[in-house]
């Protein structure tokens, strides 16, 4: 067989276990994602289902679970995802704190954890930002002072997505106040609910509580919980944001959801007209469709050429910019296409196994993806920061 | 030429904007979209009791007779409150009703209009219509109406609609309709507003509804939706001018990597790009209103729309992006004015929809 023969034939067999494995509520979680993160449950049932089928972590060497495809299968199987309209697998486990362990991590916290974050049987989510420092993250302050064999942990966290779900999160906490200010952070594991511990969810402009406040009062943490040295925490949360950053296959959703939106101008409406027959809006089509693949291509190119375990260094800060602006894109043509359909807010319609609306998915959803989508630009790092990022890498050759 | 607001407009405008921030504070907004509390009858009396309700009708009728700059006045402090009572549709639809109805008819209306008793909506736009009011597929028929608006903003807090609808000649009519709940499909917007679609299947209506039928409906149809993309372009400016405020308040306070925002040069560069943005629709919107009475008012009204869009969305998504997480909350009110800014972009015909006008009208 040649290589793209095995490759279409690797393509039949994700499609096939898709259609065969995808529960209707998993289905309904997919089509109302309006995020990066879809809702709770039904991601992690799917979770559960890939992980039983072995194909969970395609981006984690095989002998800790992943799946052992090449490069091109990886993203053949984002895309068959997509294009099915999966909900995405939350990455906390998977891309964020899986890397830190696997990269950091001792044997025993490796073959404690790692199983468990690829069944979704522990979820994490990730303590970084703070008030006060979100952008500019090395300012954190939330501290965490030795007492004997533990960690006494005292301040907040922020942007804590699905916090309300976690039952452990990863956080960067300050044990050192000398040196630079990235000198004296250290990566900290830790179980939700601990004394002292408060969760806040935070009500984002969408309507949904996806995101959390956390605050800590003299939480005591075992210092085994720390991955990687006291004061090196930077070093691993470094990879860890690179790694969110690269090895991403935001292309492999990107193309798929603007064919979606072809489709949809496709439809002859009550009128008897298709929104396709407006040339300016085809010709928009066309420039968002060269938008996806140059973020597919893109992301491609530069997974090609890195060897296992590589990280991609400045160009990170290039696909997260690219990826995020071309969603955003996106999410603002579906909104003009939709248009005067799309003005109903009802987060209530939107939860999954709602009474049927008077409403369609189309209707309910362009809103809500819009807003959201807002926050590409912001999260894992500013676009503003990325872009500085990469202009001193890139300027100084 | 008139720029800008006179001293009395902007006593007038000074006055509305002590009445929104006491009764129309951020923290009473949230909690009314939570309840889903978008309409307040008592505050509605309030609107009236200050005049604003009259404020663009004749005396005769218990109006202050003012022109479309006093109204404009009124509608940035509405902006700048995210008021979600339907002030600005149901005043527009009462200049409306006074340029067309019998003096009887304005007689038996306005005055209740005035005083706040009566509300009433314009339902013109429709799937098809893409901001333009000529266009459209509803229908009289063997004395029944037939047809689908979209977006009637305070479609369910009226009693009366203005409907548009062609005869089977072809010839635009204009009717005044008792609000009826079905074929009504009520729906709160993301900023908090209330607006419904409404289908009219085979709804009974006899030549007592009509209003204004032929070339003078036309115009005085053409006429109210080109004078309230002007009070919508002054609401964004409400909306645009708060959103300044609060960025460049935040970019100066804010500290990040040892100093203020405000000393990074790729963020006071945004911040003038948006400050541009708002003086551009602040400019055409005062050439539009130059234009009233002018056979180039339509055509300026669609310009100012095309620069509402693209200032209400520069400046909307610019702010929420300089405020970083928070912005992206509803604990600020960044996020409210961003989608109050959205709804206007997409309401009454969208950038594309009035440049492909304007193209084949030039």
């Amino acid at each position: 067989m040649t290589e793209d023969r095995s490759l279409e034939a690797f393509r039949d067999e994700v499609r096939a276990f898709i259609r065969e494995s995808a529960t209707e509520e998993i289905r309904e979680a997919g089509r109302k994602t309006t995020s990066v993160f879809a809702p709770f449950k039904q991601a992690m049932a799917w979770q559960r289902i890939l992980a039983d089928k072995g194909w969970v972590a395609p981006s984690w060497p095989q002998e800790y679970g992943g799946t052992g495809w090449s490069l091109e299968q990886r993203y053949v199987f984002a895309q068959e995802c997509n294009r099915a309209q999966m909900p995405p697998i939350l990455p906390q486990n998977l891309q964020m704190v899986g890397p830190a362990i696997l990269g950091f991590g001792s044997d025993a916290q490796k073959a404690e954890l790692l199983p468990r974050m690829l069944s979704g049987e522990d979820f994490w989510c990730q303590g970084y930002s703070e008030p006060g420092a979100g952008s500019d993250l090395a300012a954190l302050k939330c501290r965490a002072d030795r007492d004997g064999d533990d960690y006494i942990l005292n301040g907040s966290k922020i942007w804590t997505t699905y916090a309300q779900h976690a039952n452990k999160m990863f956080a960067l906490v300050r044990t050192s106040s000398e040196g630079k200010p990235q000198q004296g952070i250290t990566f900290l594991l830790l179980d939700m609910g601990l004394p002292g511990m408060e969760v806040r969810p935070i009500l984002g402009l969408d309507g949904a509580p996806e995101q959390c406040e956390v605050f800590f009062s003299d939480v005591r943490v075992p210092c085994g919980n720390r991955v990687g040295e006291e004061n090196e925490g930077w070093t691993v949360a470094k990879y860890v944001l690179e790694f969110e950053r690269g090895g991403s296959t935001m292309g492999a959703w990107l193309v798929p959801a603007v064919e979606r939106l072809r489709e949809q101008c496709e439809q002859v409406d009550e009128l008897g007209q298709r929104r396709l027959d407006d040339p300016v809006l085809a010709r928009r089509l066309e420039a968002l469709e060269i938008d996806a693949l140059a973020v597919e291509h893109t992301e491609k190119r530069v997974n090609a050429g890195l060897k296992h375990g590589q990280n991609p260094g400045p160009m990170a800060s290039l696909l997260k910019i690219l990826g995020t602006e071309v969603m955003q894109r996106f999410s603002e043509l579906q909104l003009e296409v939709t248009g005067l359909r799309s003005l109903v807010y009802d987060p209530d319609a939107l939860e999954i196994g709602a009474a049927p609306s008077d409403f369609s998915e189309d209707e309910l959803l362009a809103m809500p993806y819009y807003m959201n989508t807002r926050a590409a630009s912001i999260y894992a790092g500013s676009n503003e920061v990325q872009r500085s990022l990469l202009a001193k890498a890139v300027m100084a050759g | 030429m008139q720029y800008q607001y006179t001293a009395e407009q902007q006593e007038f405008r000074d006055s509305l904007r002590r009445f929104v921030s006491d009764h129309y504070d951020y923290e009473r907004h949230r909690q009314r979209l939570t309840k889903g509390e978008h309409f307040d009858a008592g505050l509605w009396q309030q609107w009236a009791e200050l005049g604003v309700l009259g404020l663009a009708l004749n005396e005769e009728y218990g109006g202050l007779g003012s022109g479309l700059d006093d109204m404009m006045a009124v509608a940035e402090e509405l902006g700048r409150g995210l008021v979600p009572e339907p002030v600005v549709p149901v005043v527009a639809a009462a200049r409306l009703l006074a340029s067309v109805a019998s003096p009887a008819q304005a007689e038996a209306l306005l005055p209740s209009l005035v005083g706040g008793e009566l509300r009433l909506s314009l339902a013109w736009e429709e799937s098809a219509s893409r901001g333009n009011p000529l266009v459209l597929q509803t229908r009289v028929k063997d004395g029944a109406l037939y047809g689908k608006k979209c977006a009637v903003l305070g479609a369910g807090e009226a009693q009366q609609w203005l409907v548009s609808a062609r005869n089977e000649q072809g010839e635009l009519l204009l009717l005044l309709l008792t609000a009826q709940p079905d074929g009504l499909r009520r729906y709160v917007m993301a900023d908090g507003r209330a607006a419904g679609d409404i289908l009219f299947d085979s709804v009974p209506v006899d030549d007592s509804a009509v209003l204004c039928r032929g070339d003078a409906a036309e115009r005085a149809l053409r006429q109210s939706v080109s004078e309230s993309l002007l009070l919508m372009a002054a609401e964004s400016l409400g909306c645009i001018d708060s959103l300044l405020s609060v960025s460049g308040e935040y970019l100066v306070t804010r500290k990040q990597f040892g100093m203020p925002l405000a000393a990074f040069q790729a963020l006071q560069h945004r911040f003038a790009d948006m400050f541009i943005a708002g003086e551009k629709l602040r400019s055409l919107l005062w050439a539009a209103f130059q234009q009233q009475g002018r056979e180039g008012f339509h055509r300026a009204a669609a310009q100012l729309k095309v620069q509402l869009a693209e200032s209400g969305r520069y400046v909307g998504q610019q702010a929420v992006q300089l405020h970083g997480g928070i912005g992206m909350t509803d604990e600020l009110n960044v996020g409210a004015y961003f989608k109050r800014l959205t709804l206007m972009e997409l309401l009454a015909g969208q950038r594309d929809d009035h440049l492909a006008g304007l193209a084949l009208a030039s």
